[in-house]
């Protein structure tokens, strides 16, 4: 058992958050694809028009040092739009440190979220988890989790920039 | 033909949510659809708005048999990416068969990627049925690429019960 402590974050935790941004990228072999910055995260998370809501998990830190708690697990999500059913919660990021999983931190964040997905409307909350990620689609299913990509056959495409402004400055009809 | 693309006014949701029943009945799951025209006003045209909608519109002469005038709508949302930052994310893209074939789907979403780029968006995402060949190779000529092949990311989803069981675990307030 170890203390714990879920709260909303604030600005002066946007330096863990990217921190925690990066171990968890790393996690899935793809740490050089994070370029947001601190500043980034501030401006959009905590400016006039948030992008995102972030909660964090800490930890008291060491009896013998004179910090305050530290942030060890984090979950980022923001509100998305399904059509024919309404206000979803969008889960974009979930982690928690690696010395710290197994006390059931992950859990009571991802109760956390659930609570705040129905106290908000939400029909449903959604996220991605890649196949190789064996651990974590264990981790949702035995919550109840639904794999839509493999049981209605959705499939995830992006479009990058360039091809942005290839599209936007096509001829006007 | 001659069409225009313009933005959705609160008068357009109920030809939006006419559009929304077609698209449901392309896919094979017209009875998944539970939103109103009413639920559209509320969700998309308050101070908070959770969506936004394009609408593509055609000159009388060319009005449908039952008299619309509005053929095809595009309806996208801001997401973040906790490793590039600012995203749009295109949940439907509808043109009325008629009408195909005439650039309107390619008018509407160059307007969607045209607002992306003004609002400093990464990257347009969107998920395709993988049935779904025409959209497939639509969308596949104007760029996009798909990360469920290419990198293996799957939609999870807690929808209904599995969400409701979750959240009554949350922790309280």
């Amino acid at each position: 058992m170890i203390d714990f402590k879920i709260r909303k974050a604030e600005s002066k935790d946007v330096p863990d958050i990217l921190r925690l941004i990066k171990e968890l990228a790393k996690y899935e072999d793809m740490e050089d694809q994070v370029i947001l910055t601190e500043k980034d995260l501030l401006e959009d998370g905590f400016g006039d028009h948030p992008f995102y809501h972030c909660i964090v998990a800490e930890v008291p830190s060491e009896k013998q040092s004179n910090n305050g708690p530290v942030v060890i697990g984090f979950a980022m999500y923001y509100f998305t739009y399904d059509p024919w059913i309404g206000k979803l919660l969008y889960l974009e990021d979930f982690f928690v440190m690696e010395e710290y999983r197994g006390f059931g931190i992950g859990s009571e964040i991802l109760k956390l979220l659930s609570h705040t997905a129905v106290k908000t409307r939400c029909s449903s909350m959604h996220f991605i988890v890649a196949e190789g990620n064996q651990a974590s689609i264990e981790f949702y299913k035995r919550r109840g989790a639904a794999d839509l990509s493999l049981e209605e056959g959705w499939r995830l495409f992006k479009i990058d920039k360039s091809s942005l402004l290839k599209m936007s400055s096509g001829p006007e009809e | 033909m001659h069409f225009k693309v313009r933005a959705a006014a609160k008068e357009d949701c109920k030809d939006i949510s006419r559009m929304i029943m077609e698209l449901a009945v392309y896919e094979n799951m017209p009875d998944q659809v539970k939103t109103s025209h009413e639920d559209l006003e509320r969700d998309g045209f308050s101070p908070n708005p959770f969506y936004e909608c394009l609408i593509a519109e055609v000159p009388d002469e060319h009005k449908t048999k039952d008299g619309y005038t509005v053929v095809g709508y595009a309806l996208y949302f801001y997401t973040y990416s906790t490793w590039k930052g600012r995203s749009v994310y295109m949940e439907d893209l509808y043109v009325m068969p008629d009408f195909r074939g005439k650039g309107i789907g390619t008018g509407l979403m160059a307007k969607v990627a045209q607002v992306g780029v003004e609002k400093q968006c990464v990257r347009l995402q969107l998920s395709v049925l993988d049935w779904n060949k025409p959209s497939l190779d639509f969308y596949i000529a104007k760029g996009a690429e798909d990360l469920t092949a290419k990198e293996g990311w799957h939609f999870l989803r807690f929808h209904g019960q599995t969400l409701d069981t979750l959240a009554k675990e949350a922790p309280k307030d």
